[in-house]
């Protein structure tokens, strides 16, 4: 079985604040959604990076009552919270009766609750450990809460993936509805930012920090770009057979069109490498015959600001395009920065028409690269849009979304 | 040590280490059951429970012990702690 | 993806290769061997201080036999995951890089790099936060050993970690199986690597789930699981791919499916209704029936609540036949090894539907009458038929996974 599968809602919590209209004005804006995280606990370079896309305090409860939310982690929280709202966004009147897959990509788990413990078995001694936050510590918890507070009974995959996580489920959860295991699939990813992880991708010169006269900023593709803003939250996509969908009268946002994964084998654990030209053949030939090049006119790119990543992302573009003028690029990480799944999201506004502002902090292309984010002007909705998802360490994912 | 001052600080452990939020430890009844229809907590509450009793009271709970008639209710889980603690001032005492 | 051309596509995907490093040593030979005495690689170990732990046992890999090219700055866990692909890549007797396009990596892991983490921050704790050496943990991530595997063998197709808890594994080859049925790749290294670590070991005692003896599963007096370490890795290729180059299929990989109890964090469905659900659908996937089945490689942990779920699973499933097909756990010897639990015990499942004889537990205990399953203990069980295999795995989180195994050269 091969059918055709729609996204049809959009739940999203994050430095945007909550929902898809917050996300898509911040995304207009053009600003980055950046605020100073706690550097206090000593992890930070002296001279390095400041500022992450922190979710401010909102209240949850009209999507998570305490009573639900007591003993979950921020980022089931975060999780849950945008599953129900993309479930609301979707128009599903109820699940009951459907065939629910979640699938959820996280780059670094609960670290909160991580940091906790471990600081409680290394301090106090292994039976200070305590079972709240081990229960939340487990990678799929996130997933599994969804699950539980949905009522979701279909496959329950988690994908640590980084960068490259929240595009790989966006495809698995789209086979789960095209090959008919699963009637919906809420996709997406969930993640949360703390001073300690920071700290140390800021050690590892991972985020954006202020140099060489320029002020602290992601910027991707910029010239002088040196690091992504570090984010968190969560973004969720429903998917539905797109047969089943119009004949409960919804009105889906995008088709998903086809997707594609592959590896850069010249990456590093921790970095991203150099094999553009072989990404680029693998992305050129997920392109070919259905979704032509020439049919993609948005580039919603992963690129983030990292120095290398950007480069990996800019090589591997250039080569699928086999030189051809790239399609307008947009770069919403740029505003609300890496992790939490926010891309999706971006995704999914994109093929919806929405529109993308000329991020704020940009200053000039890299003469290497030559390629620079769409200006702003406003532009005709796409027929296609190609997302994609380059992890350090490796892994990249693609996929297209096309308007309906 | 009498049991009246032990009560209390296990109210206070259930809502501070639970998350009992909206739940002052003065509303908790002593005689309310703890699990299923009563606090409604399940068995990672109990464990979490656990855990800050032996903080709390500096006693080790086997686990056998766990779940059991000693946590049906504030009033029992108090009884056990005290009698916990008696057996170690006794221990101490014989010494 | 919808509408896209499938061509002909494969409907057979052959394991072609096994590699393994386990409790019982670096290696599928020293795995079976072990597993073939129902020995018990549970005991005392050194992998980190469990002095002041609640429980003292765990199932560890013991020391390498020969330094491997990985460099210093790799986890545990990636070094076990590398050692498994290259051996299974070796017994399928395949290069890679005449079409590394066409290969994909699936695994499973739950740790990572979380022991080398945990060093980390004990330095940093002790020496201050910023002498610490940030190079200790820059195989961190969960994704670290499926990517070290896929580095090492320079692979350029799809390469996924899943992190699904103790359905990892199986959810990992499930992966590699869809990737292969339609078309994407042609090989596929599937698989999981997880280390002992102490946030694991601590958080397991903090949920008292673990025993303070080795575990015994399906047991009346079962009180806990074992935690162990290690990885494994099958080679998976289409049938069409394997006989093209003249490799023999050891097995045929014939079914999976994954459902979820959506119940509780911690605790299965008690009716087993999620893995009962895992299990037929992986059945009809593979083409079969309960009734092809010849024997079962459980989750097993030895949980009072784990083995309660997966035995009323199985009844529902196989009916009034379930106390005739003979069921081991794996984990009575090697203990529960989480991210990589689902790939080890497939790989057992594997190697016993080949050799035609199902590795027994250790005796210990005695049989729980409400569990009613034909427990294979003490000594191995011959298989009078040996064609269609279970391996079933139920998560923390709820999350149910089941592969079918067939043997290979049968209908």
């Amino acid at each position: 079985m091969s059918r055709a599968v729609v996204a049809t809602g959009i739940g999203t919590i994050g430095a945007h604040g909550a929902g898809r209209e917050r996300l898509a004005e911040a995304l207009a804006a053009g600003r980055p959604l950046a605020m100073e995280i706690d550097r206090s606990g000593g992890w930070h370079s002296p001279a390095g990076s400041r500022y992450a896309a922190l979710a401010p305090v909102l209240d949850l409860t009209p999507w998570l009552p305490s009573a639900q939310a007591r003993r979950l982690g921020r980022p089931s929280r975060f999780a849950l919270v945008a599953a129900r709202m993309a479930i609301e966004d979707a128009g599903i009147p109820a699940l009951d009766g459907l065939r629910v897959a979640v699938v959820l990509a996280t780059s670094f788990g609960a670290v909160a609750f991580t940091e906790k413990l471990v600081e409680q078995i290394l301090i106090e001694g292994p039976e200070a450990a305590q079972p709240f936050y081990f229960s939340e510590c487990v990678a799929n918890a996130a997933a599994a809460q969804v699950a539980i507070g949905i009522k979701a009974t279909g496959a329950n995959v988690t994908l640590t993936q980084r960068e490259a996580g929240p595009v790989l489920a966006l495809a698995r959860g789209a086979r789960e509805v095209a090959e008919g295991r699963a009637d919906v699939a809420i996709v997406g990813a969930t993640d949360e930012m703390t001073p300690l992880l920071h700290g140390l991708l800021d050690r590892f010169h991972a985020t954006a920090r202020a140099e060489d006269g320029r002020d602290e900023a992601a910027r991707p593709f910029d010239g002088g770009r040196n690091g992504f803003l570090a984010g968190e939250g969560a973004s969720a996509i429903v998917l539905e057979a797109e047969e089943a969908a119009r004949r409960r009268g919804a009105r889906p946002l995008a088709r998903v069109g086809r997707t594609a994964s592959g590896f850069d084998p010249t990456a590093t654990a921790s970095d991203w490498g150099h094999g553009g030209a072989s990404l680029g053949r693998r992305l050129a030939a997920m392109l070919d015959g259905q979704a032509p090049l020439e049919s993609i006119d948005r580039i919603v790119s992963g690129a983030s600001g990292s120095r290398r990543g950007d480069r990996l992302e800019a090589a591997t573009l250039r080569a699928a395009w086999s030189g051809r003028s790239l399609p307008p690029v947009v770069t919403p990480k740029a505003v609300i920065g890496e992790y939490g799944g926010g891309i999706l999201a971006a995704g999914a506004l994109a093929a919806s028409g929405a529109r993308f502002g000329f991020p704020t902090a940009w200053m000039a292309p890299d003469p290497e690269m030559t390629i620079s984010p769409h200006d702003g002007s406003p532009l005709d909705a796409p027929r296609r849009v190609l997302l994609t998802g380059l992890a350090a360490g490796g892994a990249a994912a693609w996929a297209v979304l096309e308007r309906i | 040590m009498p049991n009246d001052a032990i009560a209390p600080r296990i109210k206070r452990l259930l809502v501070e280490k639970l998350h009992l939020e909206g739940l002052t430890p003065e509303s908790i009844d002593d005689d309310m059951p703890l699990f299923g229809d009563g606090l409604g907590l399940d068995s990672v509450d109990a464990l979490e429970l656990v855990v800050a009793l032996e903080k709390e009271f500096a006693l080790r709970i086997q686990s056998h012990e766990v779940g059991r008639e000693a946590f049906a209710s504030v009033a029992a889980l108090a009884a056990y702690v005290e009698g916990r603690l008696a057996t170690v001032s006794d221990a101490h005492a014989g010494s | 993806m919808p509408g896209a051309d499938p061509g002909p596509l494969p409907t057979d995907i052959v394991i072609t290769g096994l590699g393994a490093v386990t409790p019982f040593g670096w290696g599928v030979g020293p795995l079976w061997e072990g597993l073939r005495r129902g020995a018990t690689a549970i005991g005392p170990f050194s992998r980190f201080d469990a002095s002041r732990h609640r429980t003292h046992l765990a199932a560890e890999v013991p020391e390498r036999p020969s330094p491997d090219r990985l460099g210093p700055r790799v986890s545990l866990a990636d070094r076990l995951a590398v050692a498994s692909a290259r051996e299974a890549l070796g017994h399928a007797d395949l290069d890679l890089r005449r079409c590394p396009e066409r290969a994909g990596v699936f695994f499973g892991s739950s740790n990572g790099g979380m022991l080398e983490s945990e060093r980390f921050l004990e330095a940093a704790l002790r020496d201050g936060r910023r002498r610490a050496r940030t190079s200790a943990i820059v195989s961190q991530q969960l994704n670290g050993p499926g990517d070290a595997v896929a580095r090492a063998l320079r692979v350029e197709g799809p390469v996924e970690t899943v992190s699904s808890a103790c359905t990892s594994g199986a959810m990992a080859i499930g992966g590699a199986l869809r990737a292969l049925r339609r078309g994407e790749i042609d090989v596929a290294l599937a698989g999981g690597a997880d280390s002992l670590c102490q946030i694991t070991y601590a958080g397991f005692n903090a949920l008292r789930s673990v025993d303070e003896a080795a575990c015994r599963p399906f047991r009346a007096d079962r009180a806990g699981l074992s935690l162990g370490e290690g990885a494994a890795v099958l080679v998976l290729e289409t049938g069409a791919a394997a006989r093209a180059r003249g490799a023999r299929p050891i097995a045929v990989l014939a079914g999976e499916a994954s459902a979820c109890d959506a119940h509780h964090m911690t605790a299965p469905a008690p009716d087993g209704a999620g893995a009962a659900e895992a299990i037929r659908m992986a059945l009809a996937d593979a083409g079969r029936t309960a009734d092809d089945v010849d024997f079962v490689n459980a989750h097993g942990t030895g949980t009072p609540l784990n083995d309660a779920a997966e035995a009323a699973a199985l009844h529902a499933v196989f009916g009034p036949r379930t106390g005739s097909i003979p069921v081991t756990s794996t984990k009575a010897l090697i203990g529960h090894l989480l991210g990589s639990a689902g790939a080890i015990e497939a790989l057992a499942t594997v190697l016993c539907l080949v050799r035609r004889e199902l590795h027994p537990m250790p005796a210990a205990g005695t049989l729980d009458p409400a569990i009613g399953l034909d427990l294979v203990i003490a000594s191995p069980r011959p298989l009078r038929r040996s064609r269609c295999a279970l391996s079933t795995n139920l998560a923390f989180g709820g999350s149910n996974a089941a592969l079918v195994f067939t043997s290979a050269g049968r209908a």
